[in-house]
């Protein structure tokens, strides 16, 4: 019952989220002076009839919500309104129906265009973040065991040095150096590989992968290696963990039974509030090695002045990062049995 | 009467300036990033005057300067338009500085002021404003910054404003559990019952504690500002009228600097913000040691006895009668203080138990009580070590043991009741769990169905009902979680039991609950217990012996009537006259002044000497020796020594 109910609650929340960031994008290309909409009037790639096919689309005709704010760019209709023949409603309604706009530069719908992204970035930072998590939590769990010794001092050096590193400079010093080294320099795919057998084609992305995820696995392994070693260096300090000891536990089973999972905890956290910080590695990992992805989306979107692909690349990443993180705090919730008794 | 002891230290008065940077200069890490960070500092102010030539300027520059390689002339190269990375480089630190600067004092406003707000308020105002935290920290922060600029305009002042006013969900969040923190301590609570305003209070009581902490968190945002700077600007969203270090590589990727080789294009830029930014995490972690101090100590270590020279060897407690179970001999514990110091945390400490004995361990806290029991087996911190003695058990020396075979001694010999049990049991794992782990531990070929009923029959033991097993410690009441570690001693049938105030933090109805199945199972089963605690009341009505520590040293061992009738050392007999007597129900009770020394503090004479009111001129100056008085009751006192 109390799983059910602490489910329902988390799900709605995410709802409600994902709610905010729908209103936050609609005004976001609305009201800033780069409105979308206006601008693909104007953009010299449109043809007169879909110049028509977007007013339709986003009822330009309409008011935005109302006529009294300033959130009018037409200045059109009156104040006495009926709230379906607002540009807001055919918005959410459109996006209700998986329709997020055409692309002013491929001329295809953007939902087509992003969800074969979508599946390359979790790809790309699922690799990563797996890697990332094994690494780090290896690493951080030997520095804490062997604290203050000359080994922790290094991993914790490495560490903060990783921290340190602008994601999209190291992922440029990687392709540098990969470049003369035989590696893939971009993409996901060497061309014409499409109509090579299967295995040749994973051969092949695997090899465009192992630059992208090496430079995503070393920003992040840095801070999941520090995490872990304070929040084991905690759980080791702790007075169950001398329980154990009195017991007759040795070293491992003490690590293996009663430390790790307890010292997991505060890591899963992280990385649920990290999922944030992992979309904007992501962003610049793909634009260096031109990654076809949710973020390369993004910086073509900027470069090519494409509003309406990076309204949805923005749109589709913040409700992945939220999904993820709603899936990370279940997650949490199996792992800690405190957690759904509050 | 007064108490003023020549032996308390006066404590050297410093501003809290002073002591922070003392601190701080300790921590070689925040040192370094302090300097680096001040050295760059330099960098960007006297830029025009390091700078061999202006990089604004293209004057003088033709196409054969293109990507040149470092030379005498342009010691880092040349970039994509033939300009001198050198004075880009010293350029650059300006504009990333500055926003760095900027967009972090803006993060940091907003996020101080919401989370003081939210701490402080409370309530609607409260939920309102972490709701909206929570919001702004899953969505992705450069992805908004990137959609916001490309739809404005990408402006130096565009770019700190934007990075500002997204940066403060992770300082917000602090600020508000510390103001959390901050609210319930007591003067705040007494400036607010004496009726002063909200104003007054956050100027006066919780700006001060909170600004430390903003203070640390600063710097993470600083170089949170300067990475998310330097990545707008290599998407191509920084301001293209300005250098920065963003901007440049920007330039080397988007420009052929690859293709050309050009590997100092990339190398030069990347340095300094690899620079700054390392600079900013080292000083953070310095801020960090001072504000947030850890001793990073566990419990993982394997103590081993360390022989060291110790003062004076004392003779030990006259043998008694049949061969006890447990004689502890001279036992010496030091520990290694912060400061690099060592203090005998345990002096010379001998006592036999007998089987189905019960001893008393009393003493105010801070005596080394804890201390002792860990000692025996060597179950201490890593700064602890034991320097001397012998704990002789079952015929085996318990110091001089190997690890692997202390470890059979531990639980199955003797098991502890540590005091506490709610952080004594492991939050996420069950009580059954825990008790099916004590037994495997030291009976791995147990059949499944015995190691069930051997949990239950433990339960049942203690009063607590077999199909609460099944349930996390969280889930049990205080007394409960007692009883369960009770029961968790009991798992392998130990011969000796330590229950180290096993009744703190218990109402008293609890407590009385709890002793008496202690007192019951000893009968039961025939335990050895070793009692610690401050309740002599609770020694005189159970123990059959009583060891008195004070600082350290053992005060006065002996049988427990002996102790309570004819009490030798001041020290017993001022704990005597603190505790209420059934027998005389006039007694006038009396509290001892003063405190128990400090490990770093230790007087050179006798431990008690600074609060004894009988104390002689030689007290502080000579350590008693032991004085055997015979029928097994040692003093260590100068009073009592045959003159």
């Amino acid at each position: 019952m109390k799983r059910t109910r602490f489910f329902l609650k988390k799900l709605a929340w995410a709802l409600f989220t994902i709610a905010f960031v729908v209103i936050l994008n609609f005004f976001l290309f609305r009201v800033l002076p780069g409105d979308p909409a206006r601008q693909g009037i104007r953009d010299p790639r449109m043809t007169k009839q879909s110049i028509e096919a977007v007013r339709q689309r986003f009822g330009l005709d309409k008011p935005v919500i109302n006529c009294f704010s300033s959130l009018n760019p037409l200045k059109t209709g009156n104040c006495f309104i009926n709230p379906f023949e607002t540009q807001f409603f055919i918005y959410a309604a459109n996006l209700f129906q998986g329709d997020f706009g055409i692309s002013f530069h491929y001329n295809r719908p953007v939902v087509d265009i992003l969800m074969t992204r979508l599946w390359n970035t979790v790809l790309l930072i699922g690799a990563g973040q797996i890697l990332a998590i094994i690494l780090g939590v290896s690493v951080g769990v030997v520095a804490a065991w062997k604290a203050r010794t000359s080994l922790d001092y290094g991993a914790l050096s490495l560490s903060l040095l990783a921290w340190s590193l602008p994601t999209f400079w190291l992922g440029m010093i990687f392709l540098f150096w990969g470049s003369n080294n035989g590696f893939p320099i971009g993409g996901k795919a060497t061309p014409g590989m499409s109509s090579a057998p299967l295995s040749e084609q994973i051969v092949d992305i695997l090899q465009h992968m192992v630059l992208p995820t090496l430079t995503y696995t070393i920003i992040f392994m840095g801070e999941y290696m520090l995490i872990m070693r304070s929040s084991l260096l905690d759980v080791l300090s702790e007075d169950f963990i001398l329980t154990a000891k009195a017991k007759g536990l040795n070293t491992f089973q003490i690590l293996k039974d009663h430390a790790l999972k307890n010292a997991m905890l505060p890591l899963v956290t992280v990385i649920a509030l990290n999922l944030g910080f992992t979309m904007a590695g992501a962003i610049q990992i793909e634009t260096v090695f031109s990654w076809p992805g949710l973020g390369q989306a993004i910086y073509e979107g900027v470069v090519r002045r494409d509003f309406p692909i990076l309204q949805g690349a923005f749109l589709m990443i913040a409700i992945s990062v939220i999904v993820a993180n709603l899936l990370a705090e279940l997650g949490y919730s199996m792992l800690d049995p405190r957690v759904q008794s509050d | 009467m007064p108490l003023s002891s020549p032996l308390e230290t006066i404590p050297i008065k410093r501003t809290p300036f002073q002591n922070f940077w003392r601190i701080f200069t300790q921590n070689r890490m925040g040192l370094v990033g302090l300097v680096a960070l001040i050295a760059i500092i330099l960098v960007a102010v006297f830029a025009s005057a390091l700078a061999p030539y202006d990089p604004y300027s293209s004057a003088g520059i033709n196409s054969s300067d293109i990507y040149q390689p470092p030379s005498p002339e342009h010691p880092f190269g040349t970039d994509d338009a033939g300009k001198d990375e050198l004075s880009l480089f010293v350029y650059g630190a300006r504009v990333s500085l500055v926003v760095g600067f900027f967009a972090s004092f803006i993060s940091l406003a907003i996020g101080g002021s919401i989370g003081i707000s939210a701490g402080f308020f409370g309530g609607r105002t409260e939920t309102v404003l972490m709701r909206f935290n929570d919001i702004m920290l899953v969505i992705p922060d450069l992805a908004l910054m990137v959609v916001i600029i490309a739809l404005t305009k990408p402006s130096l002042w565009n770019i700190i404003l934007v990075i500002g006013l997204l940066g403060w969900t992770f300082t917000s969040r602090i600020v508000r559990s510390q103001t959390l923190a901050v609210k319930s301590k007591k003067y705040v609570l007494r400036a607010r019952a004496i009726g002063a305003g909200n104003r007054h209070i956050i100027y006066n009581h919780i700006l001060p504690l909170v600004l430390p902490l903003l203070l640390v968190n600063a710097v993470l945002v600083i170089s949170a500002a300067i990475l998310n700077e330097s990545a707008l600007s290599f998407l191509g969203l920084g301001d293209p009228t300005l250098i920065s270090w963003g901007q440049m590589l920007n330039y080397a990727f988007a420009r052929g600097a690859m293709s050309a080789g050009a590997w100092w294009a990339l190398v030069v830029p990347g340095f300094g913000i690899v620079w700054v930014v390392l600079a900013l995490t080292l000083l953070g972690q310095g801020l960090e040691q001072v504000f947030n101090p850890r001793t990073e100590s566990h419990h993982l270590v394997e103590t081993k006895r360390e022989e060291r020279p110790v003062p004076a060897v004392l003779p030990g407690p006259a043998s008694s009668a049949p061969q006890p179970l447990l004689t502890v001999t001279n036992l010496s514990i030091e520990y290694t203080l912060s400061g690099g110091s060592r203090a005998l945390a345990v002096d010379h400490v001998s006592f036999t138990l007998q089987k189905g004995e019960m001893l008393g361990l009393v003493g105010e806290s801070g005596c080394g009580k804890t201390t002792l029991m860990l000692g025996l087996l060597r179950l201490l911190p890593a700064a602890g070590k034991v320097v001397s003695g012998e704990v002789d058990f079952d015929g085996h020396d318990l110091i001089a043991l190997s690890e692997e075979e202390l470890r059979d001694v531990r639980w199955k010999g003797i098991a502890i009741i540590f005091q506490g049990a709610m952080n004594a049991l492991n939050p996420v794992r069950t009580v059954g769990d825990q008790l099916v782990e004590a037994i495997r531990q030291h009976d791995p070929g147990k059949p499944t169905a015995a190691l069930e009923a051997r949990v239950s029959e433990l339960l049942d033991l203690v009063g607590i009902s077999a199909e609460r097993k099944g349930d996390y410690p969280h889930q049990y009441s205080g007394g409960m979680r007692q009883r369960a570690m009770i029961a968790m001693a009991l798992a392998c049938d130990p011969q000796i039991v330590i229950a180290d105030e096993p009744t703190t933090a218990l109402d008293v109805m609890i407590q009385a609950q709890i002793l008496e199945l202690l007192s019951s199972l000893r009968e039961k089963l025939g335990l050895s217990i070793i009692l610690v605690t401050h309740d002599l009341g609770v020694v005189a009505e159970m123990c059959d012996s009583v060891l008195v520590m004070y600082g350290g040293v053992m005060a006065e061992y002996a049988p427990v009537d002996r102790v309570y009738n004819a009490p030798q050392h001041p020290y017993t007999r001022e704990l005597l006259k603190a505790f209420p007597d059934l027998a005389d129900p006039g007694k006038k009770l009396s509290s001892i002044p003063g405190y128990p020394p400090r490990l770093d503090d230790l007087p050179a004479g006798c431990r008690f000497a600074p609060r004894c009111s009988v104390a002689l001129e030689r007290c502080s100056r000579d350590l008693p020796g032991i004085t055997d008085l015979g029928e097994e009751h040692i003093v260590r006192c100068h009073l009592v020594e045959p003159q």
